[in-house]
């Protein structure tokens, strides 16, 4: 037992970042219909662009800001300049523009910041709490409080203010929303922008918690899927609890040597195994 | 008053496969003959990754449905040639066969869950084997002559696959390599002309109307994703024969999507796309190391060719060439009527 | 013959059919009512799209219900859909032996050939792109005629026609029954079109059975005039 506690510490962590990661991609989908595939790596450029301003010697919270400010913007830039390009499209095609936005992405942080391995070190990684013998360094505690706040924030925004009932109303229907008066396109660059923020600061989480590697963390767009999934593309605690889950199980398995080499399947298993969990959805109308 | 007779069983359905027997034995040739070793080196992988590319496009350009692991079919097909190469001394098309079925029969089970869903599930659920086929080979590695389940060997007794004792100069395998293509090529355009080509055309039209039609979706889904992982795998026997062994940390997700997206550039909807495809996705890269150009840069281009095609021409390059063509000899048509 | 036996489907605080029940045995009936009445519902129901919430169904004396939407065609159920459903890639000739690919038949050719043949369809060769709405409701129609059909289906499948073509397309839909062996239940809101092709005809309103008989006197009923055809003064 006590070989699983540290991992459960750890694994809690970064499934909080993996829950909000899930949440924010949720919403955006909800709203738009668009499952934004570039996520990770939108997450992947906060976390360099903070990475960049903290090595030439900037504050942290500057550093994050002007992080979160840089994936707002690129989520803002393709949500206004080409998703409404692919707007009448169906959704998988919609889903695979955002895939070539993440390979651009990608591609131009390679290119800028090159393959070199990197660390992206918060203050908040040396101070700790010990809890039953278990390290739990403040960034993860962040990572668990954040996420329960931005959470239980979007919830409540899509629950009680008008906004958030402007954006359930364009997730039920687009077309009699915009006949009804809605400003979907209005909408639509908010949902954007929240799940922008949403992406910059998981991806900055990640790239401290896990490693700074864009490949990495452009992939780790799937465990955010994955949650996303289990709470069937529009539940958001479902999402949050799955997101959780997967983090946990990931790590637990570290400690068993013989499958630890292949615990970084966990969030495509799961994902697997809650498609076929669906119920079937015979979709008598096209889409 | 019929003004056109009644179709005969066969004849005309084969009429399609002269410009494809054509150009490719044309294109074959061209290469062969002139490339140096370096292009008839890269020329077998572009082979190979047409294969897999032309899987892509029966799926996205008949059913429109989105697969996100076909390169980790490619690798599927790749491991499983390896190990029946090295471990039963088969023939080499007993291995090209066998690597082709595996990956046929993991891309259909994998994806059954996803077939009577939207298709958004069904990319989902292939990146999702794209990253578990990731992780789980540059775990263990390719097959090269070692003992047990995984023919790992160590550094001294490592092997290289054999080829077929009828192409085992560079340039008598790329001309193998291209025959296989060619008949990979024929099959698809066999099933396009017959019953699943035109059910899957009905459950493009419109799934409610298929169904009202009697066809069995979920079946002719997964008899496309057979065929597409079918090429897949062949694709990976291939190309593990061109290079002798296979690197297990070359097989990311990135690349299965990279594949899907230059299958798109190139163009779905034509024989030749897939072909395209294959010369892009070696060629550019190499192009660019030519220049002293980040490799990096390759991945923003393909990108926004993507999103290029995606919004401005559905049909891929292959998809304008042809319709360029088209235009061309309609005109030439006309030409000849006036003179 | 179609039989249905307290027909209910109920999605949430909806209920599209309401305890709908009727035996409907001519060669050609109608369905009418107003918008909303329940009559793609119903005609879902046949096909297979909507499992009832209570009920039974039966054809020709076998229960549908429990059967599978492509079993029922191989049974010999077609419909023909309110859009269009012609393959623009695919040759008029590959538009219809789709359909025989999966209800099968011992000469798919020949039995196009019948089928052309009866709706008088010129060019076999031509792409569905090419084809304009009279034509490809040719097409569609060709369709529901092959493979030895038992019921055909059919929404408003006259709806954007002209009225020569529509005149052509009663002429072709009169003639089914006998040349064919197929039940037809047409349902349209162009009442000349029931009056002139359906000698039975079912009326719904809010999913319930307003009127079922004769189509004259059906089409004379005082309800279904105030529900739906307006009185005549």
């Amino acid at each position: 037992m006590e070989t699983f506690l540290p991992f459960l510490a750890s694994g809690t962590g970064i499934g909080a970042v993996y829950a909000l990661s899930g949440v924010g991609l949720v919403v955006l989908y909800r709203t738009t219909g668009v499952l934004n595939l570039a996520y990770g790596a939108l997450g992947a450029l906060a976390a360099f662009v903070a990475w960049t301003m903290i090595e030439a010697g900037q504050p942290a919270p500057l550093a994050i800001s002007a992080g979160i400010v840089a994936t707002a913007a690129g989520s803002l830039v393709y949500g206004g300049l080409i998703a409404p390009r692919l707007a009448y499209r169906d959704r998988v095609v919609r889903a695979v523009g955002t895939l070539g936005f993440a390979l651009i992405l990608l591609g131009a942080i390679g290119w800028y910041w090159g393959e070199a391995p990197r660390r992206l070190l918060l203050a908040t990684d040396k101070l700790y709490l010990e809890l039953w013998s278990v390290r739990l360094t403040y960034t993860r505690i962040l990572a668990l409080i954040t996420a329960l706040v931005m959470v239980a924030g979007v919830a409540l925004l899509l629950r009680r203010s008008r906004l958030g009932l402007s954006m359930r109303a364009l997730a039920d229907d687009r077309n009699v929303s915009a006949v009804v008066g809605i400003k979907v396109g209005t909408i639509e660059m908010v949902a954007w922008l929240i799940s922008g923020v949403f992406a910059g600061i998981c991806g900055i989480f990640l790239g401290d918690l896990v490693r700074l590697e864009a490949h990495l963390l452009t992939f780790l767009v799937v465990p955010a899927i994955s949650a996303a999934i289990a709470g069937r593309l529009s539940g958001l605690t479902e999402t949050a609890v799955a997101g959780v889950l997967i983090g946990v199980g990931e790590a637990l398995l570290t400690p068993i040597q013989a499958i630890a080499p292949y615990r970084t399947a966990v969030p495509f298993v799961v994902a697997l195994a809650a498609v076929a969990l669906l119920p079937t959805h015979r979709s008598v109308e096209s889409d | 008053m019929l003004t056109s007779p009644l179709p005969s069983s066969g004849a005309r359905r084969y009429r399609s496969l002269v410009p494809i027997a054509a150009g490719t034995t044309f294109l074959a040739a061209v290469v062969i003959a002139f490339a140096n070793a370096y292009w008839i080196s890269t020329f077998s992988s572009v082979v190979a990754l047409a294969l897999a590319c032309s899987g892509i496009a029966v799926l996205y350009g008949q059913l429109g449905l989105v697969s996100l692991c076909q390169y980790a079919l490619l690798g599927v097909g790749g491991w499983v040639a390896l190990r029946v190469s090295h471990g039963l001394h088969a023939s080499f098309e007993i291995c090209l066969l066998a690597g082709g079925l595996v990956a046929a029969m993991i891309g259909v089970l994998w994806g059954l869950p996803a077939f009577r869903l939207r298709g958004l599930y069904l990319a989902v659920v292939t990146l999702m084997l794209a990253g578990t086929f990731q992780v789980v080979i540059s775990a263990s590695g390719f097959p090269d002559g070692g003992p047990g389940f995984f023919g790992r060997a160590d550094a001294a007794q490592r092997q290289l696959m054999a080829r077929p004792r009828i192409a085992e100069g560079d340039r008598a395998y790329l001309a193998y390599a291209f025959a296989v293509l060619l008949l990979g090529l024929i099959l698809v355009e066999l099933h396009r002309r017959s019953v699943p080509g035109r059910a899957w055309a009905l459950i493009r039209r419109s799934e409610t109307g298929a169904l009202a039609a009697g066809v069995n979706i979920a079946f002719y889904k997964a008899w496309a994703f057979a065929l597409s992982g079918f090429l897949a795998g062949i694709g990976g026997g291939l190309l593990a024969g061109a290079v002798g062994q296979l690197d297990g940390r070359a097989f990311t997700a990135a690349d299965s999507i990279l594949v899907f997206a230059l299958t798109v550039v190139g163009g779905a909807y034509d024989w030749f796309g897939p072909i395209i495809a294959g010369l892009l996705l070696r060629a550019v890269p190499s192009l660019l190391t030519d220049f002293a150009v980040n490799g990096y840069i390759a991945l923003v281009i393909f990108g926004v060719a993507l999103l290029h095609a995606l919004v401005t021409a559905p049909v891929g390059i292959a998809g304008q060439l042809s319709a360029v063509a088209a235009r061309f000899s309609a005109r030439l048509g006309r030409a000849g009527r006036r003179a | 013959m179609i039989r249905m036996t307290g027909l209910t489907v109920q999605f949430g605080g909806v209920r599209p059919l309401d305890d709908l029940s009727a035996e409907l045995a001519e060669p050609i009936v109608g369905l009418i009512g107003p918008n909303g009445a329940g009559k793609t519902t119903l005609l879902n129901v046949i096909s297979g799209f909507v499992m009832p919430t209570a009920g039974k169904l039966e054809v020709d004396g076998r229960s549908y219900l429990a059967l599978a939407p492509t079993k029922r065609v191989r049974l010999g159920l077609r419909r023909m859909f309110q859009t269009e459903q012609v393959v623009e890639d695919l040759t008029i000739f590959d538009n219809i032996v789709a359909i025989i690919d999966h209800v099968g038949s011992d000469d798919p050719v020949a039995e196009v050939g019948r089928a052309v043949a009866y709706l008088e369809i010129a060019s076999l060769d031509r792409y569905g792109a090419e084809l304009n709405l009279f034509e490809r409701r040719l097409v569609e129609l060709a369709r529901t005629i092959v493979g030895r059909p038992k019921l055909i289906v059919m929404d408003e499948p006259a709806a954007g026609l002209t009225e020569s073509e529509t005149a052509t397309f009663r002429h072709h839909l009169l003639g089914i029954p006998a040349t064919f062996g197929a039940q037809v239940l047409l349902v349209d809101h162009d009442v000349d079109l029931i009056a002139s092709t359906c000698s039975e005809t079912l009326v719904l309103d809010f999913g319930r059975r307003l009127a079922v008989g004769p189509t004259r006197a059906v089409l004379a009923d005082e309800t279904v005039r105030r529900a739906y055809l307006g009185a005549l003064s």
